[in-house]
């Protein structure tokens, strides 16, 4: 499995929703800087999330299961379990929004590149 | 061309949502819905089931313009996940339609690309997109016109003038977000998909019992006793209970709020206790071949003599919030508590059924959701804050004013009429006041997407 680059993909592709939402409220040129030293917060948390509560599927699987099979049988549930603690974020801290909505998408495509690293 | 009504939906999504509050909005989206789900499931919409699930979710959109409750709000996002649920599977129970209904709703999109990939393995590989080419011929070029213009605004004042008066401000990048939330929801409820694990699981459990290998009948036959003894001594315990409990009743001549609030919350505890225990003691005796002894009739007549008896219970508890209302009127908690009666009433029925039928523990699940769900449709389509208002105006012994008045906007209308019509003191009228004058300030401020029904009762006067 391919992790640097699931985790370097999962790190862009946050930033990238991470800022836009940001961008969209309110942009000022002096934001620049920031996005690029916010890529080092986001590619820990990305490696943390991927790592503890994606990986650990692949991993603990049992012996002769297939990828395709993890992701059948686990991804639906942690979707939904994920959906709702990112809602429940959203709804607790409003000014969070876009590390939420960020968390979500790029929980779910890592799953998805995952699966096709492999 | 595929994705055209996708596209037109979500810029109608945008129209709708971006920066209003609910109103007609959620109305036009539940249409929207349902021609999204017709255009990309034609064949699926001729099911009744299908049909029924859509009426549904009109009815509850309907709901929300009309009153714009909390509850007619729950009501139409679990009537949207039920039928998004039933289209991805038309013969799973309720609960497995909305865990397919959530799952559609916010992870199609992610499942696909994952069939993409798995269909992908068996087919010939498509030519890979050179991104770095793509990014070369977008970003050279883009970058060296911006630097060129920078450079010619400076040489030329008429054409740094015409540069200056270009704007792009019309350009809404949160506008064009909610626009890409809305085809991604749009695109992902185009063709629902399912959890295969709790469908194929849900497909093939049934809902009656079999026998499971041999009938070990010392077993069964100890067993049997157990659980006569057992429900034997509840159903002694529940006549004891019943017995003290309307000699108090009859007895009583305390009819202070904090006396009949107390009776009722803590009959309501211990029959929400008594209940639970009683299902899952049922439960547990029934859970397999002890339903296929045949010496079984004493511990079935027991059981049914507590299904009784817990009903008589609900009576009880019944009469005592029917007293409670008629003293001090209704409230929202003194309704819940009805409706929660209701469900334990249908919960008990459905649980003697299973005992009588033969039946598993999924029928109890899929027939008691089903209930729950139908009770949820037809309270979302009541406007509690009226009636409310109306019995205890008009019928309650004493009524808490306040509570009035802090019941939502629904209210307004029958509070102001009542004032108008009659003697209230200075300080109640001027409070009914207040609060229809902000109403139709609030009411008058909407735009075409927030209106609701108050808006076109409005217009008329």
């Amino acid at each position: 499995m391919n992790m640097p680059s699931v985790i370097l993909k999962s790190t862009v592709l946050a930033t990238c929703i991470f800022w836009i939402i940001i961008i969209s409220e309110n942009f000022q040129s002096g934001m620049i800087p920031f996005i690029f030293l916010s890529i080092i917060p986001i590619s820990i948390c990305c490696t943390i999330t991927i790592l503890f509560t994606v990986m650990p599927f692949f991993w603990f699987k049992s012996d002769g299961l297939r990828n395709e099979t993890v992701f059948k049988k686990y991804f639906p549930f942690y979707t939904i379990v994920s959906f709702c603690l990112c809602l429940y974020g959203v709804f607790e801290l409003t000014f969070a929004i876009s590390f939420f909505v960020s968390a979500f998408f790029t929980t779910m495509q890592s799953w998805v590149w995952i699966v096709k690293d492999n | 061309m595929k994705n055209i009504p996708l596209l037109i939906g979500a810029f109608l999504f945008s129209t709708l949502f971006y920066q209003y509050s609910i109103g007609l909005n959620l109305s036009l989206f539940c249409l929207l819905t349902i021609v999204i789900l017709i255009i990309y499931n034609k064949n699926l919409f001729k099911k009744k089931s299908n049909i029924i699930f859509s009426v549904v979710f009109v009815i509850t959109a309907t709901s929300v313009f009309i009153y714009k409750s909390n509850l007619s709000i729950i009501a139409y996002l679990v009537a949207f996940l039920t039928l998004i649920g039933n289209v991805s599977e038309q013969n799973s129970s309720l609960y497995v339609n909305w865990l397919n209904g959530l799952y559609t709703s916010i992870a199609a999109f992610f499942h696909r690309k994952f069939n993409s990939i798995e269909k992908g393995k068996n087919v010939q590989p498509k030519q890979k997109t050179d991104y770095l080419h793509l990014i070369k011929i977008i970003g050279i070029p883009l970058i060296t016109v911006i630097i060129f213009i920078s450079l010619y605004k400076k040489g030329n004042p008429m054409f740094n003038e015409l540069i200056t008066k270009i704007d792009f401000s019309f350009i809404n990048i949160q506008w064009l977000l909610v626009s890409f939330l809305g085809y991604y929801l749009l695109s992902n409820i185009s063709k629902p998909i399912q959890i295969d694990s709790a469908t194929i699981y849900d497909l093939n459990t049934g809902n009656s019992l079999k026998v499971k290998g041999d009938l070990v009948v010392d077993r069964l036959r100890k067993e049997n006793q157990l659980g006569f003894t057992l429900i034997l001594l509840l159903n002694i315990l529940i006549v004891f209970f019943l017995i003290t409990d309307i000699t108090y009743l009859i007895s009583t001549n305390d009819f202070r709020a904090s006396a009949i609030s107390n009776q009722v919350h803590n009959g309501i505890n211990t029959l929400i206790a008594s209940i639970i225990i009683a299902i899952i003691i049922i439960l547990y005796f029934f859970r397999g071949n002890l339903n296929f002894y045949k010496d079984n009739k004493n511990l079935r007549i027991v059981t049914y003599a507590w299904i009784t008896l817990n009903l008589m219970l609900i009576i009880n508890i019944v009469i005592k919030d029917c007293q409670y209302i008629y003293y001090f009127g209704f409230t929202y908690k003194r309704i819940g508590v009805l409706i929660y009666l209701l469900l334990t009433i249908i919960g008990l029925l459905t649980t003697s059924i299973k005992v009588k039928q033969i039946k598993n523990f999924w029928y109890l699940f899929r027939v008691n959701t089903l209930t729950a769900f139908t009770i949820l449709i037809i309270s979302s389509t009541i406007n509690w804050d009226n009636y409310i208002t109306y019995y205890n105006l008009n019928y309650a012994q004493s009524m808490d004013f306040n509570y009035l008045l802090n019941l939502s906007n629904n209210n307004t209308f029958i509070l102001k009429n009542y004032a108008d019509e009659n003697n209230l003191t200075e300080g109640k009228k001027s409070l009914i006041e207040k609060k229809h004058k902000t109403y139709l300030i609030e009411l008058k401020s909407k735009k075409w997407q927030e209106i609701q029904y108050d808006n076109l009762k409005l217009n008329k006067d």
